[in-house]
């Protein structure tokens, strides 16, 4: 008995040394300039928001509202398009049933073996061409073609009966209704998922806008970040305080979603 | 128009839009990979876009730069693979067996993987700042030498494998435990009976039951690896003396920086070569293991 209860308090130690960056990164970002590099007290002396002041003052070398705004608009772009197109497939593949479906979905799966990094060259070659570099679509197009929502989609609507949707389309109920009104609904959890996944993996990607995008204004946080601390990395009280904002959206999508993303994580492992 | 047509044509219509993205952004960059990379093509020069056959094979073959590369994308996986299955397999274990609180436990060692990697970048230079960093000051009061974490060629690579480890172990320790949670308690049951418990029941039951599960961790990590790069970027640029730059980066360097789009092109095919042999290399694991 005795030993499980050290095992309890052991396992709570191991998790709070995960967590200890994270706490000591806020904390520290509260703190003043001068008391940054003196980490002989976690906790701040005196309590400021100057860091976050400091930041949120818009400048022209580090615009980081401005990197907001990106990052939520290529994250939530990605996000809606993802949704929408992988499900839309899905259905055409699944339900349509469209000849030549099953073979473009073995593609698809196919295409996800490819290692990422071939990928890296050429399509900067096919974005330059398209003059799309430096604009929020380097971003959103290549990602929206991913083929990971279509695999999950299309995996989660053969596993469901297809019995609604017939009795729908009997019902006089065309194709396109059937599609929003029935199977959408039924996709619901499926759909979670994905959209949580997917944003998380945009709101994230740091090679992504690294390598398509060229000025400043366009970046999304994470490069921004990295330059904002590579040019005044001797403020690590400002550096700590983007750091700590650029993560407190996905904080809040773990809080709430933790379930669905634990369980996503999880299940990888098992299924083949 | 028959009804099987409209049907087809109907169809269709459902796959275009994602088709149209997956063509131009999947398909169409594995034809353009192959191109590049029998060309010479340098976005600085236009018109030294020329067909020049493998010999982008051949100079990658013999580039010294490229070798040290892989020499360096190597031991990052060398050590990386191995003490993160380790550190990942001691959480999964320490969280089944606790009677209470492994919720919590398993969503406190997860939420490091929520981070994007440029702000784990950021944290961990500055824990590893050779004058005012944590570790040193924590180093400094124990009335130890300070130790340069990041600026030692010997030094900086384990200290990229721990940032990774604190990164990714608890994402790894997840899919552990499922696996771990899918044994059915009876196998427990049958080899305590038998006495084995402990450290014997851990390698006599658990871990040949969890094989599959180890193999599928092992080899995606072993492909992650081999693609290593942001996490050197952002800590140490790949320095000191190239200690850390992996091929990913001398990829990303000669294409953005260089603009030789060619070149990078075979090495990119080069190192996909390599990683494919890993994606077989499970894929036959795992059918040896299914018969």
């Amino acid at each position: 008995m005795k030993a499980r209860w050290i095992l309890v308090a052991t396992m709570f130690a191991v998790g709070l040394l995960f967590v200890a960056p994270m706490v000591l990164m806020v904390l520290t970002s509260f703190k003043p300039e001068a008391e940054v590099l003196n980490p002989e007290s976690a906790i701040p002396r005196h309590w400021t928001l100057q860091n976050y002041l400091d930041v949120l003052n818009w400048s022209e070398e580090a615009p980081f509202v401005r990197w907001l705004m990106n990052s939520v608009l290529v994250s939530s772009s990605v996000t809606f398009l993802v949704l929408v197109l992988s499900s839309l497939a899905a259905f055409g593949i699944t339900r349509v049933r469209v000849p030549g479906g099953g073979a473009f979905f073995y593609v698809v799966v196919a295409s996800m073996m490819v290692p990422g990094l071939l990928f890296l060259v050429p399509v900067y070659f096919i974005l330059n061409s398209m003059r799309l570099l430096d604009t929020p679509a380097a971003l959103i197009l290549p990602a929206a073609g991913g083929g990971f929502g279509v695999f999950l989609l299309t995996q989660f609507m053969r596993s469901l009966p297809k019995a609604i949707e017939e009795a729908a389309l009997i019902d006089g109920c065309s194709w396109l209704g059937v599609y929003y009104h029935v199977s959408l609904p039924l996709c619901a959890p499926a759909m979670a998922t994905l959209g949580v996944l997917t944003f998380i993996g945009s709101w994230n990607d740091f090679v992504g806008p690294l390598v398509y995008l060229d000025s400043i204004q366009n970046y999304t946080l994470p490069v921004g970040i990295a330059l904002y601390q590579a040019s005044y990395y001797t403020e690590y009280g400002r550096t700590l305080a983007t750091s700590a904002m650029a993560t407190a959206p996905l904080l809040l999508i773990f809080a709430i979603f933790q379930k669905q993303i634990v369980e996503s994580m999880s299940s990888t492992g098992l299924k083949d | 128009m028959s009804s099987r047509k409209t049907r087809a044509l109907l169809g269709w219509a459902y796959l275009l839009p994602y088709a149209t993205l997956f063509v131009l952004f999947v398909l169409v960059p594995i034809v353009v990979a192959a191109y590049l990379a029998v060309m010479q093509f340098d976005l600085t020069s236009p018109r030294s876009a020329g067909f020049v056959g493998f010999r982008n094979f051949v100079d990658a073959w013999k580039d010294e730069y490229l070798q040290r590369a892989f020499v360096v994308t190597a031991k990052f996986a060398a050590m990386m693979v191995p003490s993160l299955v380790v550190t990942a397999f001691a959480l999964a274990l320490g969280l089944n067996a606790m009677p209470r609180g492994r919720n919590t436990v398993r969503a406190l060692v997860f939420l490091p993987t929520m981070f994007t990697v440029a702000v784990t970048g950021i944290l961990w230079q500055w824990f590893y700042n050779l004058e005012f960093g944590l570790f040193n000051f924590i180093l400094r009061n124990l009335g130890l030498a300070p130790v340069p974490w990041l600026s030692d060629k010997n030094i900086a690579m384990p200290s990229i494998v721990l940032m990774s480890l604190w990164w990714t172990s608890g994402g790894t320790a997840v899919i552990l435990l499922a696996g771990l949670q899918n044994i059915p308690r009876m196998f427990h049951e049958a080899a305590a009976l038998d006495g084995a418990d402990g450290w014997r029941g851990f390698w006599s039951v658990t871990f040949p039951l969890l094989r599959p599960v180890v193999l599928f961790v092992v080899v995606t990590n072993l492909i992650g690896a081999f693609q290593f790069f942001p996490q050197a970027q952002l800590l140490t640029g790949g320095g000191p003396e190239l200690a850390t730059r992996g091929v990913v980066q001398y990829i990303y360097e000669t294409a953005f920086n260089g603009y030789r789009l060619g070149y990078a092109a075979a090495m990119s095919w080069m190192l996909a070569a390599v990683v494919a042999v890993f994606g077989f290399l499970q894929f036959w694991l795992m059918r040896k293991e299914a018969s």
